[in-house]
Formats: C-alpha cells, sequence, structure tokens
C-alpha cells in the first residue's frame, strides 16, 4: 500500500512533465495546424540549455527555466521558418516531413556538438525528503509540480485573458477566418508555435532535473510521450492533452509497481491505444459542435 | 469607396473571373447576383486579398490594395463577412465579437465597448448567448454573429458573402433588414446574393455576373425589372 501510493505520487510527478510536454505540443499543433516531429529535439535543446547554465552560473533554477524557455523559443523560430512557413498553403504532409527532417538534423548536430555521452544534472534542487504519513516526496518533485502548474496558470491567463492570446486562439480554430479579421495569421501562428516550443524546452529541463541526466537523444522517447498525450487530449485541446500527460504519467508509473521498469513504454502504449479505441478522439468533447 | 478595374483570377488553368470592372460609393449598399460559379465569391475573396489577382487594379478608399496582405487590407477599414459564416466554433459569442476588434488597432477601449452595445441592440440574440459557444448557435444566430463581428472593428465598408445560405425565410427577412440599417449607419456594403430579388430590392445598385464577366449592371430597380434579370434570375416571365 505505502509502496503504490508512493508511486502514485511519482506518477503525478512524472505526469506533470509529461503534461507540460502535452500543452506545449497541443499549442504547436493547434496554432500552426501541422504535426511536428521536432517536439523532442526542441525539448533536448531546453534540457542542454538548462545544463550549461547550471553548469556555468550555478544551480539557479529561475535562470535555468527562463534560459531553457528562450533557447526552444529560438529553435522554435527556426523550425517555423524551415519548416512551415514556405509551406503554408501546401500540403500538409510536405512540412511534416520537414520537420522529421529537421529533427533528425538537430539531435545528430546536438551529438556533435555536445558530444554523445550522458551528461548529469546533479543537485540543482536540493534533495531533501518530507515524509507525511506513509508518503515520501522529495523537494525535486514538488519543485516539479510547483513550476508546471504555475506555467499551466499563466498560460491559461494569457490564452483567456489577453487579446494576443485570443487571436493564438482564432488562428488556431480557423486560419482563413482569422485572416478575415485582420489578424497577421503568419506571425500569430509563430508566435504560438514559438510558445509552444518554449513550454516544451521547460519540459525538457525538468525531465533532465528529474532524472538527473540530460543527453542528445533524449528527446525521441520525450516526443512519443508528448505526442501520446497530446493524442489523448485530442491534439489540440490544451487542458485534455494535460489530463492525457498526467494520465499516462500515472498509468506508467502504477504498471512499473507490478512489473518490471523496464515495460515503462509499454504501459503507456497500450493505455493509448485502449483510450482510442473506446474513444477514438480521445478525452475532448469538441465545444460548439451542433450535432 | 471600392474600385475594381480589369480584375481577372485564375484557378490553376481554369480561368474563374475575366476582366471584371465595378464601382462602390460611398455609403451605396451595392449587391452583385450571379448563378453559381458565377465567380462572386471570388471576386470578394481578390478584392479582400484571399486570392492571386492575374491581372487588374483594386482600389480601396484612394489606396491601391492589388498586393496587399489581407490582415492589412481588414486594418484599412474593409470588413469581409464570409460565405458560410465562420464563426469561430470553440469562442464564446462574446470573443467572436472581440476577434472583430483586433483588426482595428486604434480602437479604444470605450469605443470598443460601445461598439459592443450596438451590435447587442441591433442583434439581442447574441446578447442572451454571449456566454455561449460561437458553433452551438444555429444557422441564423452564426450568421448575425459574423455580421456583427464585422462590424465591430467600425469599418468603412462590409462586404457580405451570401447572408441568406441556408436561413429561414423569416430570418432572411431580418437579415435584410439589418442591412438597411447598417447602411443608415454611414458604412457602405457590398451585397452577394443568390436571392436576387432581395438583394435588388434594397440596393442601389447592382452588377449581374455571369462565367466570371459582368453582363449587366444598373440600379436595383431597373434590374428588378429587367427581362433578362427576371429570366435568369428572379425565376418568372
Amino acid at each position: 500500500m505505502e509502496y503504490i501510493l508512493n508511486q502514485l505520487i511519482n506518477g503525478v510527478c512524472q505526469g506533470a512533465i509529461y503534461a507540460l510536454m502535452a500543452i506545449g505540443y497541443s499549442v504547436v499543433v493547434g496554432v500552426t495546424g501541422m504535426v511536428t516531429f521536432t517536439h523532442g529535439e526542441v525539448m533536448m535543446i531546453g534540457a542542454f540549455a538548462s545544463f550549461y547554465i547550471f553548469q556555468y552560473a550555478g544551480s539557479h533554477i529561475v535562470l535555468g527555466l527562463l534560459g531553457a524557455f528562450a533557447a526552444s523559443w529560438i529553435l522554435g523560430m527556426l523550425v517555423y521558418k524551415i519548416c512551415y512557413e514556405h509551406f503554408f498553403n501546401a500540403p500538409r504532409h510536405i512540412s511534416l516531413i520537414c520537420t522529421v527532417g529537421f529533427s533528425m538534423l538537430v539531435q545528430n548536430l546536438a551529438q556533435i556538438c555536445f558530444g554523445a555521452n550522458k551528461k548529469p544534472v546533479l543537485n540543482i534542487i536540493e534533495n531533501r525528503v518530507f515524509k507525511i504519513g506513509p508518503v515520501r516526496i522529495s523537494m525535486i518533485q514538488v519543485a516539479i509540480v510547483v513550476i508546471v502548474l504555475a506555467l499551466a496558470v499563466l498560460l491559461t491567463v494569457y490564452f483567456n485573458r489577453t487579446r494576443a492570446g485570443m487571436a493564438l486562439r482564432a488562428v488556431s480554430q480557423d486560419k482563413s477566418a482569422a485572416y478575415l479579421v485582420g489578424i497577421s495569421v503568419k506571425k500569430t501562428a509563430m508566435i504560438g508555435n514559438c510558445i509552444g516550443c518554449g513550454i516544451g524546452g521547460v519540459a525538457g529541463m525538468l525531465m533532465a532535473i528529474y532524472y538527473q541526466t540530460c543527453y542528445a537523444t533524449m528527446g525521441s522517447t520525450m516526443s512519443m510521450k508528448a505526442f501520446s498525450s497530446s493524442v489523448l487530449g485530442g491534439m489540440t485541446d490544451v487542458r485534455f492533452s494535460a489530463l492525457g500527460g498526467l494520465c499516462i504519467g500515472v498509468i506508467e508509473n502504477l504498471g512499473i509497481t507490478f512489473s518490471s521498469a523496464s515495460f515503462r513504454d509499454a504501459f503507456a502504449f497500450c493505455f493509448l491505444i485502449l483510450v482510442l479505441i473506446i474513444r477514438p478522439h480521445g478525452f475532448s468533447v469538441k465545444k460548439g459542435a451542433r450535432p | 469607396m471600392l474600385e475594381l478595374t480589369n480584375i481577372s483570377v485564375n484557378y490553376g488553368y481554369i480561368q474563374a473571373l475575366h476582366g471584371i470592372s465595378m464601382e462602390v460609393g460611398k455609403n451605396e449598399i451595392i449587391t452583385l447576383i450571379g448563378g453559381n460559379g458565377a465567380g462572386k465569391t471570388t471576386t470578394l475573396m481578390s478584392i479582400s486579398g484571399l486570392v492571386e489577382k492575374a491581372e487588374g487594379r483594386i482600389a480601396f478608399d484612394g489606396k491601391d490594395v492589388t498586393k496587399m496582405a489581407p490582415e492589412k487590407i481588414v486594418k484599412l477599414g474593409l470588413a469581409h463577412v464570409p460565405e458560410g459564416r465562420k464563426v469561430f466554433p470553440s469562442l464564446t459569442v462574446y470573443e467572436n465579437l472581440m476577434t472583430g476588434t483586433l483588426g482595428n488597432p486604434k480602437l479604444t477601449k470605450e469605443r470598443i465597448k460601445e461598439l459592443l452595445e450596438q451590435q447587442y441592440e441591433m442583434f439581442p440574440r447574441l446578447k442572451e448567448r454571449q456566454n455561449q459557444a460561437g458553433g452551438s448557435l444555429s444557422g441564423g444566430e452564426q450568421q448575425m454573429l459574423a455580421i456583427a463581428r464585422g462590424l465591430m472593428m467600425d469599418p468603412k465598408m462590409i462586404m457580405l458573402d451570401e447572408p441568406s445560405l441556408g436561413l429561414a425565410p423569416i430570418i432572411v427577412e431580418e437579415i435584410f433588414n439589418m442591412i438597411c440599417r447598417i447602411r443608415n449607419n454611414g458604412k457602405t456594403v457590398l451585397l452577394i446574393e443568390q436571392n436576387a430579388s432581395m438583394a435588388l430590392s434594397i440596393a442601389d445598385r447592382g452588377y449581374v455576373l455571369e462565367n466570371g464577366k459582368i453582363t449587366l449592371t444598373g440600379s436595383g430597380k431597373e434590374l428588378l425589372v429587367n427581362d433578362e434579370v427576371k429570366r435568369a434570375y428572379l425565376g418568372d416571365y
């Protein structure tokens, strides 16, 4: 029982990171209208940016967060310029394939620049452990959940309370209508894409802190998790994608309670497949759709 | 206000518009009628910059907008209410209206409030439903929302693409009353319609479009009694 409770806590924490990845992913997919396969690499760059900041400027979590966000933002701009902008009116699979190629490029460049070894990300947050009854929660887990929640709240406020956020939502719902109300769709799409990438970068940093390591190929599994979480949430719905991420995190960790840790991914993807069999469009309910 | 000179548009190998010229004066209601595939929607899209023009020149409010980006044309004060409404389905009615204001950066907060009140006064049903998702409205309500959204940017001119499409006759009448009110509020209206008799009865002038060419033009009343128009669009001899 104690073990399960602790695994549940681990699951929630991991799920929070997945949720953040999925939020970033959904924002990108929603606003550009195209599936991206560079998100894993964007997250990896975020993790490395924070790694170097921690190495040279000391373990300042806020500094690392800003660095990860900024680095991924810049990569997001590159992705947008190279993979999306020219292909706005082209068939969608062209930019999809372009993102696949770009992700390979970034991953291999990262191996050249950062080295192929795993890098340790140690003691960024003082590793204290709180005991509440039978449950043990580490400081890292608390910090991760707090950061994810704070970012989620910030993003919600931005999307729902500001005019720029409203423009972003309008663009992600109907691009031609957005043109006609005078939104500069391309600029808005780029900013949205960059915000999504920046958030992905922070998620990458949290992943590096949580597992105390970062490496050039960490993006590929992470992008699969982000993709699955987002599919669970119906691709473009930010809130449901976050829920999807949380579910996958919890399922994974509860799953490995009963078996070995190497089945982690199997549990995640089985869960995805099961949900999609029962609800083909994921958790989301299409708001505003008339039956 | 708006002047099209010799506009041609190609879709691939197909020429959709063959040298269209028309003129819309300030505070007029101009209607463009024609059958399916005549090029009505293409004309509007070429005005608001959504399709590329092969030839010709478009001037709006004294400025050349032929090669301008769509969002810049909107910012000059030209609202386009597209065919099929295109409200943002999961934004609320209120938010949909507010997206309309994005096209005019000069609007102050007070002015936006004023405009919002105006729309709610003109379309009371929108006020009742202001917190409902745009996509959950009925067809007529969505059409009203689309028109109100266009008016929220306080445009000089508004272009309506088939506002009566698929609506019950009583709602159509309501919408046409609105169009007259919009003009009385000092705006210019360019109206595209299949419902030719309705459109011509409120229009100052009309153009008849056939296979991408303007074949007839005249005042609304003239066209209403024109034999050719009667035969082709009004359905009586």
